[in-house]
């Protein structure tokens, strides 16, 4: 097939060079001598109500311009529920939420003019812990909770529970009540995580005809637009999101957030603002992969057969919904995923506490949930006597094999991927000897994820140079997506070299909706519009080719920047010939394409509170490590990290093997040492780089990978997002390894020295939950 | 109080607060931006410039203490359109940079380690790159593309010496 050749390369990137002379400019580096500096007056108690708010003084003191607090922006946005003020109206829900914020000529200025706020909090008892919001007699954390808009329906909600989303599909009673049946139980718990992406969110307002534009460090330019235009009761439309260059974003800018706020500046003062969060508010403030509480039974037979399984998620949203309501969704496929089981259902919460906001991290929930997952897996096996792999083997999903919510699996892909990683341990040979003395473990584990797909709008204008312009809305977030494969795609459509294409940066006003780079969609979705944006362009092209040579269409061919008659090399006209005889006759050539979810059907009645009911494209992996820990110290080094990852088909194979190293890293922190506390005042504890631990150059070993291509997928050229899922299961090999190594159940992350030693003294408190009912549904909203 | 000292190979005055951090001075001052302030606490190393050829993290170097330096920013490395630095040119080759806001750093560190450290095996990169955090890459390409910088230095300094005698 000539169109993949032409389009799978190891495509270096066109944006390297600009990073590596420093010249880049990411949102970050904009600032300009003109522009005003704004600074956000946060709340220093997690939880009150605002008595007084008086920004009179602050008005007047030297370098002000405009000061603005929750009045100015009354809007309330959200995912699912618009529960979310840009400034806290009337209460405070987190300790460093904003509430008021200055815009000066200089950021001293700014700074300065905080102190003349005048600001009476009366505080209130704060929820801290999931438990805690869950008792029967809590505060609610939202007291309006009932008056709020809500954005989609479906979901259950009650007070502290922002969301609720559940699944069921057989008769799990009776599975359970089998008399031939092993029930094994299990209880997880694990922290936060922080992204910590090089830079940190930033944004550039300014007001141009009326209108706001917002320059920021974004995945998701139209939410941006979205919220503001919601928060300051505009017509979205009048507001404008460009995206530089984004110095990383893993999921931490997949939602709006200070944005909206230099907009409303910008009105006021008619300047331009830029507003930064400093690395301590950053962090402090960080929409974290959220901590959660997992409970999981399943019923087992005596030959491993799964007939049922039940769990409760508790997923703590903190102070707002935010993409926590969402996530509840992800629960049924991905605790759902990866067995066949009989009968099923789980239900997932998302729940408001006095805590900074969480939010999205690369695979989000699946982190954990698969780390749950994988280890309960494990558990079964000993309890039972199974050997670990081969119960993986004879239980993983197979073709035609039920999810949580009854969606069918498509072919066997898990199986032949446990193969493939027998087949790449084999070559590499393990790492036992390296252990030297420590305690040594391996474990194999399987993982399920999804490509979020949904709406992706692209144009490609085709230029008489020969060259083609994509316009779309996708971010250069540092996966390469924009200056890789999407070139790489349009080029191997359009019979171009890949640097004949010309990628436009994200602009609302130049492309249609999308959905944002997130959920490893950029490559399938904006792929997908690109290719039939191509489509357009090809017969608009071959159209006046044909007209020029006197040829029917349906023989003529792109390739090499020619348009050919097939079987005669050399023939025909070049491109820029054919687009110069197009502008002079019909006009110039351009073509459009979208793409959206194909939106696959769950069995009816499965699904409730579900954002989405089946999964279009499932991902799969399959991690193993092999560990050594040091009995006196506690301490875990990775001896050997192998991967085989569903990628469908590999249009940049190296690209690809950048993704899984950087992913399988950051789940190593999460595995051993990135830890997420909360303090006793509500506030998060890590806030910098000494305190937050994140992995460095001699904590990492090289990852061995195997791309699985072949998978079905929807995508173009039958391709899958790469870059999301290489942290999956990353938790769950480590989790799963240490735990064999130690000969202890591993029930929560991070395995920091001090929790490996407490563990192996048994020590360790294992995580408990009075809060989780013991009977199933006592635990849903009914 | 007025310091001066040499930067990118022209000659600066200050005058103001002896106690800014150099990165203030170069960001703000001078819009060079390749210099990179993550942290500001001397974690990251993405600060990270050449004061008289060593490398240092920019966030911790208060501009009182550069009279008569010679300081180097990334942008001083390979300014205009001068070929890129060997080991700028390895990453770009190995398609090495993701996000890329820790690479000016990165250059600016290696650089001076590889200068100073032409035997250096891998674990000695690696122990040499603690101060300077990457969170997208998981480091292994740049230590490979390090290795084999090195690796390409020694193999040319050695048939240039044999060729030499
Ligand atoms: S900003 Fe200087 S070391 Fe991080
Ligand atoms: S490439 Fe993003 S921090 Fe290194």
């Amino acid at each position: 097939m000539s169109e993949l050749s032409a389009t799978v390369m190891n495509l270096p990137r066109r944006d390297a060079q600009d990073k590596l002379r420093g010249r880049t400019k990411y949102t970050i580096d904009r600032v300009r001598p003109d522009m005003l500096h704004a600074v956000l007056l946060r709340s220093t108690v997690p939880a009150g109500r605002i008595r007084r708010l008086d920004v009179s003084a602050a008005h007047d003191c030297p370098g002000v311009r405009a000061v603005a607090t929750g009045a100015d922006a009354p809007g309330l946005y959200g995912i699912g529920i618009a529960d979310h003020p840009l400034l806290a109206i009337d209460t405070i829900r987190y300790h460093g939420e904003p509430i008021a914020v200055v815009a000066a000529e200089t950021e001293a200025q700014a700074r300065a003019a905080l102190a003349a706020i005048v600001l009476e909090i009366e505080p209130l008892a704060p929820v801290f812990t999931m438990a805690e919001a869950l008792q029967p007699s809590a505060r609610l954390v939202h007291e309006d909770w009932r008056n709020y808009e809500i954005i989609t329906e479906g979901g259950a909600r009650a007070g502290n529970i922002a969301w609720e989303a559940k699944s069921s599909r057989g008769d799990v009673d009776a599975a359970f009540a089998r008399p031939d049946v092993r029930i094994v139980e299990s209880s997880f718990t694990v922290g936060r995580q922080s992204h910590v992406p090089f830079e940190p969110r930033v944004a550039i307002g300014s007001w141009e005809d009326g209108r706001a534009h917002i320059q920021t460090s974004t995945q998701v330019p139209w939410t941006v637009r979205n919220v503001t235009g919601r928060v300051m009761q505009l017509p979205p439309g009048r507001v404008r999101v460009t995206v530089p260059p984004v110095g990383g974003g893993f999921g931490l800018k997949f939602d709006a957030s200070i944005e909206p706020i230099t907009a409303l500046l910008a009105r006021m003062t008619g300047r331009t603002v830029i507003l930064e969060n400093s690395r301590q508010e950053e962090m402090a403030t960080c929409l974290c992969r959220e901590n959660a509480e997992i409970r999981i039974r399943s019923a087992v037979t005596a030959e491993g057969e799964i007939v049922g399984r039940e769990a409760v998620v508790l997923m703590d949203c903190g102070a707002y919904g935010g993409e926590q309501v969402f996530l509840t969704t992800m629960t049924a496929h991905t605790l759902g995923g990866n067995y066949r089981v009989g009968a099923m259902r789980l239900v997932s919460r998302a729940i408001y506490t006095n805590t900074p906001p969480n939010g999205a991290f690369r695979a989000c929930n699946g982190v954990y949930n698969t780390f749950a997952l994988e280890r309960h897996t494990d558990e079964i096996c000993e309890a039972l006597g199974f050997d670990t792999i081969a119960y993986r083997k004879k239980n993983v999903l197979r073709n035609g094999d039920l999810g949580a919510t009854g969606q069918v699996f498509e072919a066997d892909v898990l199986g032949p991927m446990l193969d493939r990683m027998e087949t790449l341990r084999a070559n590499t040979g393990t790492s036992e000897a390296k252990a030297d003395g420590r305690l040594y473990g391996t474990a194999t584990t399987v993982g399920t994820w999804f490509v979020f797909v949904g709406p992706s709008a692209a144009t490609v204008n085709l230029n008489a140079d020969g060259s083609a312009t994509l316009v779309t809305s996708g971010v250069e977030i540092g996966s390469g997506t924009m200056m890789q494969s999407l070139p790489q795609i349009v080029a191997g459509q359009l019979g171009l070299a890949p640097d004949q294409v010309i990628v436009r940066e994200a602009d609302t006003d130049a492309a249609g909706l999308d959905v944002g780079v997130g959920g490893g969609r950029t490559t399938v979705s904006i792929g997908a519009a690109s290719v039939a944006a191509c489509t357009e362009v090809k017969e608009k092209l071959l159209r006046t080719a044909g007209e020029m040579l006197q040829t029917r269409p349906e023989d003529l061919l792109l390739q090499g920047g020619r348009v050919e008659i097939s079987g005669r090399p050399g023939s025909g006209a070049t491109i820029p010939a054919v687009v110069a005889h197009a502008q002079a006759t019909t006009g110039p050539i351009s073509g459009s394409g979208a793409f959206t979810a194909k939106n696959t059907p769950a069995m009816s009645g499965c699904a409730m509170g579900h954002f989405i009911d089946a999964l279009d494209i499932p991902v799969f992996v399959v991690h193993e490590a092999e560990v050594a820990v040091d009995p006196d110290t506690g301490h875990v080094e990775v001896l050997a990290y192998r991967v085989v990852q569903d990628v469908g088909r590999a249009l940049n194979p190296r690209a690809i093997m950048g993704q899984i190293q950087g992913g399988v890293v950051q789940g190593l922190g999460y595995a051993l040492h990135e830890e997420v506390t909360i303090t006793t005042d509500g506030r998060i504890a890590q806030d910098n780089f000494e305190t937050y631990r994140l992995p460095l150059a001699p904590d990492v070993i090289p990852v061995t990978a195997d791309l699985y291509e072949g998978a079905p997928s929807m995508g173009p050229l039958g391709t899958k997002g790469a870059g999301e899922v290489p942290i999956l299961a990353v938790g769950a090999a480590i989790g799963c390894a240490v735990a064999r190594a130690i000969g202890k159940p591993v029930r929560q992350l991070p395995l920091t020295p001090p929790r490996v030693l407490r563990l192996l003294h048994e020590r360790e408190t294992q995580p408990e939950f009075p809060h989780i009912a013991p009977g199933w549904a006592a635990n849903t909203l009914g | 109080m007025t310091v001066t000292f040499r930067l990118n190979g022209e000659d600066y005055r200050f005058r103001d607060d002896p106690m800014t951090p150099l990165v203030d001075i170069l960001r703000q001052e001078h819009f060079l931006t390749g210099t990179k302030a993550v942290c500001r606490e001397g974690f990251c190393g993405a600060c990270t410039v050449h004061v008289d050829g060593e490398a240092v993290p920019s966030c911790l170097k208060p501009v009182g203490l550069l009279h008569g330096c010679e300081v180097t920013t990334i942008e001083g490395l390979s300014s205009g359109q001068e070929a890129l630095h060997p080991l700028q040119a390895a990453f770009e080759a190995a398609d090495a940079v993701q996000c890329g806001m820790c690479f000016p750093g990165m250059v600016m560190s290696l650089s001076a380690f590889m200068r100073d450290n032409p035997g250096a095996c891998r674990a000695e990169i690696k122990s040499a790159m603690v101060g300077n955090i990457c969170r997208c890459t998981g480091y292994e390409r740049i230590v490979d593309t390090v290795v084999d910088c090195l690796d390409t230095h020694r193999q040319t300094t050695e048939t240039a010496g044999s060729m030499n005698v």
